[in-house]
């Protein structure tokens, strides 16, 4: 079989524990983003949209919606007969069973995978960014600059830029120094956890990674280190469009919100590079005669009686009359019922805010509800705070 | 899975649909937002465990085909069955065109002999229904039916026919035991409140014998060659099936403003999307956004708008443009449609891409909405 120029890996194992209730059920690239997505949408379609037509998913934490979600991959066109979607779980062989453990240790379990592709170079994604990114660009810098690694960096404000892993570069783009979080920043180029590797680099560098039993396996804290001591053509590829870090519930919600201004500071419209998602076949939403809609984004299967402002309505979301929802995400199939009232809060999936009940304040942290929950008639969830059905019952039991 | 395949007849053109039908199919009018007409039938097909249709493609399917695809979007892309278009071809006795159902049939039969189904669901694609076939097929085997029609009880609303759109309205007449003794085809009055739906089922062999037999004997006419005799000859059991469920045949102007407009009801929506999903192909739009000076009441909205302007009492298709200012009022406006700003709209269709440039001013009267046929600017 003729070999893949380029495969994409994408690292969908980590549980995004900062993303509080959101990640109880499901893990962090299955969360439900901008009305119709989820943020596995985002690397995927940008795959596709660049022509990189075989990627391998390592899941590990709470698979299951991620795997079902993926499915045979064809909502981005990746079900091919050669090539396509492969959802990569960890496994056991006759030795030993395993679970990943670090970035570099999960691909490094799937070398098997890479090989049978034979592909001359390895693109590392990870599940927890939004952007629209035309990785072909960055593999012709790659191949153009002859390098063993490229890796993908924006700039970041200074401020922020001790929380990132931070590249100091030459004056030809050459990386010459990589510090992870570091207090006093030499630049505020922040890498993107976008990487292309020459797959015979990646090769050598993970086999000698995994025979290393002080290594904590990862690629930022082991492998960019490594390729740097021995003077490896590392390089990097700066990327100055919109990218988001959606990893914890402020920046989620702040992304969410970033789409509703005009003209949006994230344009998802563009016909050249659609996001795919996977469609709810649910009928277009209705907006009924008190409704008031302003300023929001709204989708299939919406019915909407109430008053919605500045906020990020998902498919199937009831809003009934008198409810209100400000400046919020409404994630599929939630019910607002009648003089509830919803502010700055992230409402997740399926979830019954019953009449007459306060979600979060017109000011002040994200409130979170969690899937599932049903919030009993009245009841008041303050700013920043998040609830569900376990947390009602906590309370409820005390 | 049903022993059950389905043989949707798209309709010949029906020139009471004017601009709408100049350059597809009925089957293939858009409706309620994102659909075409014939996801309806072959949802409701799909929702009956149904996985072979044949699709009996007329003049101008090139738009039917380009919507179906493959099938995928009905999950009709299997291995052995799925969705078969049988538009018309040349040959020796055949001219390129399906003269009526018979003769699609009889030439379609290379497809019916090689499927494996013992049933035939045979159904137009001029109507909006959802529905289950299920409770019909048990009734067909239980009863040892030969044939089984699906008829509803005619009502003001369901009969809103023009004139000259009398194509192939029957009417049953059902005696003891549900058993059909008549029917009048296109009658100015008729006798029974049993309106056919145009949805029968039958043995495969038999359909196919049925057919043979008409059409060497000279006769093309489904209705009044075919069903007409057997019924009347009392041969065969032909059994009535009532069907109680939301049901518009979409034949004029009026019908399609009318049935988009019944969308606005509660009711309505809840008895069409309700119990079981609608397919239709994906057009992977992005959600619709409203602007700060959006006003919108009692409207049915798909994905993809941006809106800015006030709409009532409407129905926007998939990425539609409403400007600052604009005023929207009784309008269903088909797919891409651009309304700039100041623009005011009342009682008018836009068919898909129409623009509408700033400033103007278009109202239709009540009873009869203006039709702006495809891509054209205002």
């Amino acid at each position: 079989m003729k070999n893949k120029k380029c495969i994409a890996m994408l690292l969908a194992g980590g549980q995004g524990s900062r993303l509080g209730l959101l990640t109880k059920v499901m893990a962090k690239p299955a969360v439900p983003f901008g009305g119709k997505y989820r943020i596995i949408d985002f690397p995927l379609s940008n795959c596709t949209n660049s022509n990189i037509d075989t990627v391998g998913v390592l899941t590990q934490y709470r698979p299951l919606e991620l795997n079902s979600y993926i499915g045979s991959g064809q909502t981005w066109d990746l079900d091919l007969s050669y090539g396509g979607v492969y959802v990569l779980p960890p496994y056991a062989t006759a030795d030993s069973s395993e679970w990943y453990n670090g970035t570099a240790n999960a691909i490094y379990q799937n070398f098997g995978f890479i090989e049978q592709f034979d592909p001359e170079y390895v693109l590392v994604l990870s599940g927890d960014h939004i952007y629209k990114m035309d990785y072909n660009r960055m593999l012709s810098s790659h191949i153009e600059r002859n390098a063993d690694v490229t890796i993908a960096v924006r700039p970041v404000p200074w401020e922020v830029a001790p929380s990132f892993g931070i590249m100091n570069v030459d004056e030809n783009d050459a990386i010459i120094e990589f510090e992870e979080k570091p207090k006093q920043p030499k630049s505020n180029l922040a890498s993107m956890g976008v990487y292309i590797f020459t797959w015979k680099v990646m090769k050598e560098y993970l086999t000698a990674d995994a025979a290393d039993p002080k290594s904590q396996n990862d690629f930022g804290k082991n492998i960019i280190p490594n390729l740097l001591n021995d003077k490896k053509a590392l390089y990097a590829y700066a990327f100055t469009d919109y990218w988001k870090d959606v990893g914890t519930i402020a920046s989620l919600w702040e992304a969410n919100m970033d789409l509703l201004k005009t003209p949006p500071e994230f344009d998802l419209t563009d016909p050249r590079w659609k996001i795919y998602s996977r469609t709810p076949v649910m009928p277009p939403h209705f907006i009924a005669d008190d409704a008031v809609v302003e300023n929001s984004m709204v989708t299939e299967g919406c019915e909407i009686d109430g008053i919605v402002r500045d906020s990020v309505l998902f498919a199937g979301v009831t809003v009934e009359k008198g409810a209100v929802v400000e400046d919020s995400v409404i994630m599929p199939g939630t019910t607002i019922q009648a003089g509830a009232i919803v502010r700055r809060a992230i409402v997740s999936e399926d979830c019954v805010i019953a009449k007459r009940c306060e979600v979060g304040e017109s000011a002040g942290d994200i409130a979170l509800i969690g899937q599932d929950t049903v919030l009993p008639e009245g009841y008041v969830v303050k700013a920043g705070l998040q609830v569900d059905n376990d947390a009602i019952s906590r309370k409820e039991g005390a | 899975m049903n022993d059950v395949m389905g043989i949707v007849y798209t309709s010949k053109d029906d020139l009471t649909l004017r601009e709408l039908t100049s350059q597809r199919a009925v089957a293939a009018i858009p409706v309620a937002g994102r659909y075409r007409i014939i996801d309806f039938t072959l949802s409701s097909l799909v929702n009956s465990n149904i996985h072979n249709v044949g699709i009996i493609a007329q003049k101008n399917y090139h738009s039917l085909m380009d919507h179906l695809g493959s099938g995928k979007d009905w999950d009709l892309h299997t291995r052995n069955n799925g969705l078969f278009i049988l538009p018309p071809f040349l040959t020796r006795e055949n001219g390129g065109e399906y003269s009526g159902v018979l003769d699609a049939l009889k030439a379609n039969f290379d497809y019916l002999r090689r499927s494996r189904q013992e049933f035939v669901i045979l159904t137009n694609s001029d109507y909006v229904m959802n529905t289950s076939f299920e409770p019909m097929i048990q009734q067909h085997i239980k009863s040892g039916a030969d044939i089984t029609l699906m008829y509803k009880k005619a009502t003001p609303e369901i009969t809103e026919f023009t004139s000259s759109s009398k194509n192939d309205h029957c009417y049953l007449g059902i005696g003891e035991g549900g058993i059909v003794n008549d029917i009048e085809i296109n009658p100015n009055a008729a006798s029974y409140d049993n309106l056919y739906l145009n949805v029968m089922m039958i043995k495969r062999t038999m359909l196919m014998y049925m057919v043979d037999q008409v059409i060497s004997h000279g006769s093309h006419d489904f209705y009044a060659d075919m069903l007409r005799p057997y019924i009347k000859s009392g041969a065969l059991k032909i059994m009535a099936y009532e069907e109680k469920g939301y049901y518009r045949r979409i034949e004029t102007i009026r019908g399609y403003f009318n049935f988009n407009m019944d969308l606005l009801k509660p009711g309505v929506r809840k008895e069409l999307f309700g119990a079981n999903p609608v397919y239709t192909k994906t057009r992977d739009s992005v959600p619709t956004i409203y602007r700060g000076n959006a006003k919108i009441k009692n409207s049915l909205i798909a994905d993809g708008c941006v809106i800015d302007g006030e709409v009532e009492n409407c129905v926007l298709f998939r990425g539609v443009t409403v400007g600052k200012g604009a005023k929207l009022k009784n309008c269903v406006i088909m797919q891409d449609g651009y309304i700039e700003e100041d623009v005011e709209l009342e009682n008018v269709i836009f068919d898909k891409a129409v623009t509408i440039r700033s400033h103007s001013r278009l109202v239709g009267p009540g009873q009869y909405p203006i039709v702006i046929g495809k891509n054209i600017t205002l």
